[in-house]
């Protein structure tokens, strides 16, 4: 599988036109309905190869803007949600600066 | 099989449309555009974290974790209230009376400018379908002509085979013409052959017979008609 290439399970004369927020391998249990037990066995099978995980976020990304921004009346809360993520995102990033900024010693 | 088909399938694979109208005919699960985005709530929370909150807390359960939560962060010190905050907090209170006050016209005119696009979208595909439709149509009244020069090809037909028919009876008379003036000749040549032999014979036979008559014979005739001739007046007397 090179650069641009669909995934290697997708076929077009199975799943129709190819939808990038879908995962075409073999479904495992959903995250949500794994027994705390099984966590482990569960993230032991996970593909964790970098395409796999650019794969996991590249899907999500695209979840998300088939489910807020795609719409035909689509609001402006995809814009809000990016703001918030942004600002959390770059909140982390910089809280080795922020942390200097701290009003109180004691908490 | 070195159609121009066949080249563009090995170059397009035609899977991936055959599979396409398959899905749709199928109605499986092929993506379709939602209408309206996913629910949030604050404007952007999506309603899905508050469901996961609901079956065990309730409904002011998420909202008293998130409050609980930044307190929490705040009282710590983990988000740190520094400069920056104040600026966010204004801009966040800028960005909801924005929302507020202008959202519903925005709404209103993109939902209208989204319901017009999709209006002359939808109106180019049904006027592109009904021009194929009515070409379908044509073509097939042009068929339903073509039908009727077939007919006329076999007038045309019946019409020539006439013609033939006519043309064959004319030569045939003319033959039947030609035939009978020939023999009409012929027989016109034996009579005239004949007549002139009859002719030639008839001068030759009296032409014998009064050479043959002497001076003789001639008076004798003579004498014998007058004695013929006195005894006829002595009987009419």
């Amino acid at each position: 599988m090179a650069f641009g290439d669909y995934p290697a399970e997708y076929n077009p004369k199975v799943h129709g036109p190819y939808d990038p927020a879908r995962y075409y391998g073999k479904a495992d249990v959903p995250f949500g309905q794994v027994k705390l037990g099984e966590l482990g066995a569960w993230f032991g099978r996970r593909n964790k190869t970098p395409s796999a995980i650019a794969g996991a976020f590249s899907r999500a990304w695209w979840r998300w803007n088939h489910k807020y921004v795609q719409p035909k009346r689509a609001g402006i809360a995809p814009f809000f949600q990016l703001t918030a993520a942004a600002m959390t995102f770059f909140y982390a990033i910089n809280y080795g600066k922020m942390r200097h900024h701290r009003n109180y010693k004691y908490h | 099989m070195l159609s121009r088909a066949a080249i563009l399938s090995v170059q397009r694979p035609m899977g991936a449309m055959a599979a396409r109208a398959a899905a749709t005919a199928a109605g499986s699960d092929r993506p379709v555009r939602p209408e309206h985005p996913g629910k949030v709530r604050l404007g952007f929370i999506p309603e899905e974290w508050f469901q996961f909150f609901y079956n065990k807390t309730g409904v002011t359960g998420p909202y008293t974790f998130g409050v609980g939560l930044i307190t929490y962060l705040c009282s710590k010190e983990i988000y740190v209230m520094e400069h920056e905050y104040y600026s966010g907090l204004s801009l966040a209170i800028m960005a909801i009376v924005a929302v507020k006050k202008l959202g519903p016209a925005a709404a209103k005119w993109a939902d209208g400018e989204i319901d017009r696009i999709e209006a002359e979208w939808k109106q180019g595909r049904e006027d592109e379908l009904k021009t194929l439709q009515e070409s379908i149509e044509a073509e097939k009244k042009e068929q339903w002509r073509a039908e009727g020069s077939l007919l006329l090809m076999d007038a045309k037909k019946e019409n020539v085979a006439l013609q033939l028919e006519a043309a064959f009876r004319e030569r045939a008379m003319n033959v039947y013409n030609e035939v009978k003036r020939r023999l009409d000749y012929q027989v016109e040549c034996r009579h005239i052959e004949r007549r002139l032999n009859q002719k030639h014979m008839v001068d030759w036979i009296v032409k014998n017979v009064m050479a043959s008559i002497t001076p003789q014979q001639e008076k004798e005739t003579l004498n014998k008609c007058i004695a013929d001739l006195s005894a006829l007046a002595a009987r009419s007397k």
